[in-house]
């Protein structure tokens, strides 16, 4: 009978640990979470066959830590990622399997964004180029990473000029010229976005590229406005409510990331969330504990 | 010769470590709702855990069934008894080893997952089944030599440490032969002792070379693959298989058996 007593006791003890037990695991910071990540070299030696695998769950540990974060943005629950450990772990992953996607997926998708990781994401792409052959993909990435983040025009080309040699069409090619000289940057992102949100099966990563979509869509909005009130007018617009007040936009798009869309005093769009999450609340409370230079979207 | 494999083969199914191994087999069923975690590349994942899981599962065989075939038959006094029979140690080894082999001859299960994720997930690039089928065989091949080396050293251990941990060492140092005589030959050891990289090149020719046996990128990602390099890995395995038993043999022959 004790014993029946003492497993029960014991068993209620559990119960009424496990749930905050639950939260600190969650909430740890991520090399926790992760623990340490061997050299590659060493892992491989001692993944043995088993190497694939081995970078398949690396992957799959900082989709899940990234999922996590995404999670308590829903929440109002601002945590800033560890975006140069993601980034190693993902370079851990590639160097033992550099044929696997998803570690290419990801750091186009989420870590060149928000992590100013735009040269080591290219020396990525261009790694996995050696071996995925047949992939237009990382051309394609590495195309608008050349065209819009580094305004490296010609590169862009030559990657765009890979993916329609890898298709079989002109296509890419005109569209990234028809892009880069016509339309500009915003719309090479809007068309960039849609087709990386379109292809994404993973939820927290499609809800991050949906919410830059979001934001991108609201400053093409603007800068619509804008381009429309200078052959009008000729002259800019002092700031986006006046663009609402004379009639150019329906109403103030709302940025996703929290923010407050603004004109700068060179007129260009941008916003008090810088297009992070947590910014502009932050600079409302004035303790920002981001201090992010990251302003992509505003160009 | 034929009576002795079945007899093995026999032996195998009714051993509880078997059966332990096999029960493995149902992971299978979870493959294709953990390869759905994948962003880009759900089949691919599938076949990854699922050439994993086959991996797995024949080193495990081969460790626990090559390594301690030989050593528990001996340690019953059962060799005794069937060596008393017309027939010769050599024979009675080679017919414990292809028994063990009949056992090692698995993985259809895994292709019927990879087909059920195929057609709930249409991958970039169609399964190029005959490479996988053929990544599937290879490994085989990989751990029927690892089997000939738990056996060679089961002909001359007396205890069950050796033939296990033996086989788990070469099992290793098999699979990072190619990689460390690659380092070795590239621009990043150029500061190596002469020396150190003669005995890592001499160990590279004696050790067993598993990377060859590998063909999981061409399996899971379609990349093409060499023929004349599968003729050659093929040679490989036949020449080096061979030896091992060769010694096998000669050493279980001329064992004291009390």
């Amino acid at each position: 009978m004790r014993k029946y007593v003492l497993l029960l006791v014991l068993v209620l003890s559990y119960l009424a640990i496990i749930s905050s037990f639950t939260s600190h695991m969650k909430n740890r910071p991520f090399l926790e979470r992760m623990g340490y990540t061997p050299e590659p070299l060493v892992l491989k030696f001692f993944s043995a066959d088993q190497y694939r695998l081995s970078a398949a769950f690396l992957i799959v540990k900082v989709i899940s830590y990234y999922g996590s974060l995404v999670e308590q943005y829903q929440n109002k629950i601002y945590i800033p990622p560890e975006y140069p450990e993601m980034g190693k772990t993902i370079e851990t992953a590639v160097k033992l399997d550099p044929y696997n996607m998803d570690s290419y997926y990801f750091a186009q998708a989420i870590m060149i964004w928000g992590a100013s990781q735009v040269k080591s994401t290219n020396e990525l792409l261009e790694y996995g180029m050696q071996y995925r052959t047949w992939d237009f993909y990382l051309a394609y990435f590495a195309g608008f990473n050349y065209a819009f983040f580094l305004k490296d025009y010609a590169n862009a080309a030559k990657y765009y000029k890979r993916v329609g040699e890898l298709t079989g069409a002109d296509l890419p090619m005109n569209l990234a010229g028809r892009y880069m000289y016509e339309s500009g940057r915003t719309d090479l992102a809007v068309a960039y976005l849609s087709s990386m949100v379109k292809s994404s099966t993973n939820d927290a990563v499609k809800k991050s590229l949906q919410t830059r979509l979001d934001a991108f869509q609201g400053v093409g909005k603007i800068e619509q406005a804008c381009t429309s009130f200078l052959n009008d007018r000729h002259r800019r617009p002092r700031s986006v409510e006046e663009l609402v007040q004379k009639g150019y936009l329906e109403k103030v798009p709302v940025d996703p990331y929290g923010g407050t869309y603004y004109l700068d005093k060179q007129g260009k769009v941008r916003s008090t969330s810088k297009f992070a999450y947590g910014v502009a609340s932050a600079a409302r409370e004035r303790t920002s504990p981001f201090n992010t230079n990251d302003s992509r979207l505003s160009h | 010769m034929r009576q002795f494999i079945f007899i093995t083969v026999q032996g195998i199914f009714r051993d509880r470590v078997f059966k332990g191994i096999a029960i493995f087999a149902f992971i299978f069923l979870l493959i294709p709702s953990v390869s759905s975690l994948s962003m880009r590349q759900v089949v691919e994942l599938s076949l990854t855990l699922s050439l994993s899981l086959i991996s797995l599962m024949l080193l495990l065989l081969s460790l626990f069934l090559g390594g301690s075939s030989l050593w528990k038959d001996i340690e019953r006094r059962y060799t005794y008894s069937v060596l008393s029979l017309p027939i010769t140690r050599t024979k009675y080894l080679l017919s414990k080893f292809f028994g063990i082999v009949a056992c090692l001859v698995l993985g259809t299960v895994s292709c019927l997952v990879v087909r059920y994720v195929a057609w709930m997930y249409p991958p970039l690039r169609p399964v190029v089944w005959p490479n996988v089928f053929l990544s599937i065989f290879f490994i085989a091949l990989k751990y029927i030599l690892l089997v000939a080396f738990a056996f060679l050293l089961s002909t001359f251990s007396t205890s069950f440490f050796l033939p296990i941990f033996g086989t788990v060492a070469i099992f290793f140092a098999g699979s990072a032969t190619q990689q460390v005589y690659d380092f070795l030959q590239s621009q990043s050891a150029f500061g190596y002792s002469p020396l150190l990289k003669k005995g890592a090149n001499a160990l590279y020719y004696v050790l067993p070379n598993f990377s060859a046996f590998d063909l999981t990128a061409n399996a899971i990602y379609g990349v093409g693959l060499s023929y004349s390099g599968l003729v050659l890995t093929l040679g490989y395995f036949i020449v080096y298989t061979a030896i091992v038993l060769t010694l096998a043999a000669i050493v279980f022959s001329r064992r004291e058996m009390q």
